[in-house]
């Protein structure tokens, strides 16, 4: 268990100071000293980069508060049903979200002019490592709040896909009979708080309801007084295939969407991925284009080599000497050199990826 | 039922304790709770290598920048002025510490300091420091002033070690030469205890202490002891008062120290192993969690002539995360050879899995059945996408344990240890031996110098009556022409006269190995891990010795050998000599203590033996932690004189 021993600290300052003015050492001690203490704080450069990088953080942490204050109002579904205190209505909610983004933009173009210009001042190492940590943590921090954000969104999102397709189950002319009972589905549906279960059994229940609509439905005049049993049977039928075609494009339409989704998140994380990869692409880039030079000067080498022994055809001893290094077969051919640079890229490939 | 959950709650292990320490430590002293949005603070973390070391086995750099740390420095290291941030300061109470932290109130290098002590700081020191920051006008920049308490090293969840940077001054040679005076002997002894008790003020526990007479383990009972006994009688400074314990008393049962010197057993420290992790650290160069592996980068046929490839140093760090590593760090080597090719198995077959959904993703759009399957396969997809950072570390895992299994078994190969492993097992054990040990010195395809005089020295520490002096020459002879340094024997020679005088020999129990043939199965499947010649062997659980004892005392078993084990309770309040327990009941957590250096083997042995025991646990730590190399240098060394 750790000590505390701030208190024995302060008492051991006092201890000193007291001793040092009875010894008359002219130290920094005293009334002075705390008069002194605060001149010398005061012209200390207080530092433009962490007063700059404070000012983002605390921006951030409005947008947080913002976020975390509406969220309750934004989630609720059901404001149109519900009290007065938490209604918020659609266009407030898009205002919440456009703003949230400007807000978060913003955020992230300042932590990277930070970043520029950071690196654009002249300091010692530590001090710029400790900055581009420093900047790691807010844009981490910015990232947690954005979650924040985004989660609150993709419920919102969702709710409102759920309401829409719900809600496209419109009327039809020559489906009038089933006006009412389409809407009464709606309104059951709607009050069951079902996002998530298929409606498509609601249909079957429904259909030998509506078999029997009766010709005192036909609300609008057509103007006929009975019609011919064939023809009824024949707009049965077409009601029935009407239907199932409506229900199996129904199905369709929501596996899509589903799918859709799922897509749209496994590309959000292909993206993150496909950026983290950038960068050590580009250092890769770097280093096969300075291995290339490096073969090719390399080569240039040899060959003058190769050249000069021809001329001066030395001993092999003779050779180790003056170079000083184990004795390169003269024959180093363009395959030797290709596959040397094959290797390397392979080999930067290997460790990077 | 209450009282069994308090127990095993209070068993938390000493390095979880040391790491919420620490953490509370870097989170400007306050305890650390983790908040999702919460606002980044940052720091600056500066220790010292004693500081280093402490912190290295437990926590990773990430984990570092987890806590807002922005940079790490050394003490003593070219530091430039960083303007506001606050540093925190982890270091040792030393002289020349405390003037390089004056030095740096001095320059005004950070914004604001705190300062951890790792051990306590002494008055006049901190008066020192206060001094310093009176004459820079720093004393509001002082936030905060610690005592840690945290002078050990803890290597794994019930191990831990005293020291790395100075184990010079505690090690099995600095308090065995016969040249050592008693001033020197005190500040030794000082050391121990000092860390010795900041483990147990981070352990939370005042322990009942056993020891045996007439060794340093006694000396280092008694300072322990009048320690303790100092620090609960001064109740204002107390630190192992209630709340300063929090959720961690020991409510029902104290625990028992064992103090033991290594003087009991030198046979251990020079037996060659069989166990993952013993084997690591005493083939490789293993310490802190750390393995230094110096491989050559590639078999590939280098065109003629090229200049040789150069070899790679590659370090891997095997930590508590590593669950292949938690899992066989006790375990035979064979075993963990064939564990690794699982793991590869296990690890190609989900990567297929990926690679498949691949090739069907590639379908989309031909015809209606596949895109029916796509809906199932899309699912598959996502769950494949997020698995795969955790299979990418399953892949650096099995990657690190090949390359050091791989290195492993090639000294096995190389030194022909497993032979050394069995024979003597059997010399401990004193069963028959089928081969002469002549023969085994003699022969120069099997091992090292060192290796045979490894096995010489066992053979002499176990045997009942010392060699014949011809067949002693004899043996010299050979170790001679084998390239053996005989130094270590003559040390050997000396402390077994002397142990004769003191006690008779420890016995190592009786027991079998059993060689079971070649490991006809790993070869067959093609395994990297061709363990072809090398036998499998498989350990017989026998108790060493530092084992038995702490088995005779934990269980309260009379025993000649621990009976007249002194017992020492600092919470009582009368005298401290009384060879009479006043427990009588069973221990539940035993802590046992080596002074003069502990190994691997000791504490695998240890943690087998606890095993079987439900709901009980066992700490093993020791002054210094030395594989058979350090030992046999220290031993010669000492057999110099």
């Amino acid at each position: 268990m750790a000590v505390d021993i701030t208190l024995l600290f302060r008492a051991s300052v006092k201890t000193v100071k007291t001793r040092n003015k009875a010894l008359g050492v002219a130290v920094g001690g005293g009334v002075e000293g705390s008069r002194d203490e605060l001149f010398r704080r005061s012209p200390r450069p207080k530092g433009d980069f962490s007063s700059r990088a404070r000012e983002v953080i605390s921006h951030i942490g409005k947008l947080r508060d913002f976020l975390l204050e509406h969220r309750k109002d934004y989630i609720n579904a059901y404001s149109h049903v519900v009290s007065e205190y938490g209604r918020m209505t659609d266009t407030e909610r898009d205002q919440i979200d456009q703003d949230a983004q400007t807000f978060m933009r913003t955020c992230s173009e300042a932590i990277q002019q930070l970043r520029a210009q950071a690196h654009k001042e002249i300091h010692s190492q530590q001090v710029k490592e400790h900055r581009s940590a420093v900047l790691d943590f807010i844009e981490d921090y910015l990232k947690r709040v954005c979650k924040l954000y985004s989660e609150q969104r993709a419920i919102r999102v969702k709710r409102v896909v759920d309401k829409k397709r719900l809600s496209k189950l419109e009327p039809e002319p020559n489906t009038k009979p089933r006006e009412s009972m389409s809407s009464e589905k709606v309104s059951q549906t709607l009050s069951k708080d079902s996002e998530e279960k298929p409606v498509t059994e609601e249909y079957p229940e429904k259909i030998p309801a509506e078999t029997q609509p009766g010709l005192g439905t036909w609300g609008d005049g057509k103007g006929e007084d009975e019609l011919s049993p064939e023809e009824i049977q024949m707009f049965e039928q077409e009601n029935q295939r009407l239907i199932g075609e409506m229900n199996s494009l129904f199905d369709e339409v929501r596996q899509i969407e589903g799918k859709v989704v799922e897509i749209s998140r496994l590309q959000e994380i292909f993206t993150e991925k496909v950026l983290q990869q950038e960068a050590e692409i580009d250092n890769i880039h770097q280093l096969v284009v300075g291995a290339t030079e490096n073969i090719k000067e390399g080569n240039e080498d040899i060959r003058e080599r190769n050249d000069e022994t021809k001329r001066f055809p030395k001993s092999w001893q003779q050779l180790q000497c003056d170079t000083k290094t184990p004795v390169v077969c003269t024959g180093i051919t363009n395959t030797t050199v290709a596959y040397c640079l094959q290797q390397n890229v392979k080999e930067c490939f290997h460790c990077k990826l | 039922m209450v009282g069994v959950k308090m127990a095993a709650a209070a068993a938390a292990s000493i390095r979880e304790r040391q790491t919420v320490a620490l953490k509370r430590m870097l989170n400007f002293n306050v305890p650390h709770v983790k908040n999702s949005t919460g606002e980044p603070v940052w720091k600056v973390l500066i220790y010292d290598r004693f500081g280093q070391d402490i912190i290295s086995p437990l926590l990773s750099v990430k984990e570092l920048r987890d806590m807002g740390i922005t940079l790490h420095l050394l003490l003593h290291s070219d530091r430039d002025p960083i303007p506001d941030v606050p540093a925190v300061y982890f270091v040792m109470p030393t002289e020349e510490n405390i003037d390089r932290m004056c030095q740096d109130l001095r320059n005004q290098l950070y914004e604001s300091y705190y300062l951890n002590f790792i051990s306590a700081i002494s008055r006049g020191k901190l008066e020192d420091i206060a001094n310093a920051a009176l004459a820079a006008s720093a004393v509001t920049q002082v936030a905060k002033v610690f005592d840690q308490y945290l002078n050990f090293i803890t290597l794994e969840d019930d191990m831990f070690v005293l020291c790395n940077q100075n184990k010079e001054l505690v090690s099995y040679r600095a308090i065995n030469r016969p040249d050592i005076t008693d001033t020197e002997m005190e500040t030794v002894m000082d050391t121990i205890v000092d860390s010795l008790f900041c483990f147990f003020v981070t352990l939370g526990a005042v322990p009942i202490i056993r020891c045996s007479r007439g060794t340093a383990a006694e000396m280092v009972a008694v300072k322990l002891d009048k320690k303790l006994r100092e620090n609960l009688r001064d109740a204002r400074n107390s630190l192992f008062t209630g709340d300063t314990l929090g959720a961690g008393q020991f409510s029902f049962q104290r625990p028992l120290l064992v103090l033991v010197d290594r003087n009991i057993d030198l046979a251990t420290p020079l037996h060659h192993t069989w166990t993952y992790q013993a084997l690591v650290h005493d083939v490789l160069d293993f310490h802190l969690n750390r393995v230094n592996l110096e491989e050559s980068s590639g078999v590939e046929n280098s065109p003629a002539g090229a200049r040789p490839k150069r070899k790679n140093k590659k370090s891997y760090d095997l930590t508590p995360v590593d669950k292949f590593w938690q899992k066989h760090k006790g375990s035979p080597f064979p075993e963990v050879a064939e564990s690794v090719q699982q793991e590869l198995e296990s690890y190609r077959a989900q990567e297929d899995e990926v690679k498949r959904l691949k090739s069907i993703m590639g379908l989309e759009g031909e015809d209606e059945g596949a895109i029916s399957m796509l809906s199932d396969n899309t699912a598959k997809l996502t769950s494949a996408v997020s698995s795969l950072p955790e299979l990418l570390e399953k892949k650096r895992l099995i990657d690190l344990h090949t390359n050091v299994a791989t290195a492993v078994l090639e000294h096995i190969k190389a030194r022909k240890l497993d032979v050394y492993f069995e024979y003597e097992e059997k010399i401990m054990s004193k069963t028959t031996l089928d081969k002469s040990l002549l023969d085994i010195i003699s022969d120069p395809d099997a091992g090292t110098p060192e290796d045979k005089m490894r096995l010489f020295l066992i053979y002499y520490i176990s045997a009942q009556q010392a060699p014949s002096e011809a067949d002693l020459e004899q043996y010299k002879k050979a170790l001679t022409d084998a390239g053996c340094n005989l130094n270590p024997l003559q040390y050997i020679k000396q402390w077994k006269a002397f142990a004769k005088m003191a006690s008779a020999p420890t016995s190592y129990g009786s027991t079998t190995t059993k060689p079971m043939g070649l490991l006809s199965r790993v070869m067959n499947t093609g395994s990297q891990f061709v363990m072809e010649g090398v036998k499998n062997l498989v350990l017989k659980q026998q108790n060493l010795p530092v084992t038995r004892i702490l088995d005779n005392l934990m269980e309260m078993k009379s025993n000649p050998e621990t009976d007249d084990y002194r017992y020492f309770d600092p919470k009582m309040l009368r005298g401290n000599d009384s060879s009479v327990p006043r427990n009588k009941n069973p221990f539940q957590e035993a802590i046992v203590f080596v002074v003069g250096g502990g190994n691997y083997i000791e504490y695998q042995n240890l943690v087998d033996y606890i095993k079987g025991k439900q709901g009980k646990h066992i700490l093993y730590g020791c002054s210094e932690l030395f594989n058979a190399t350090q030992f046999i240098k220290q031993l010669s060394q000492l057999g110099q004189k």
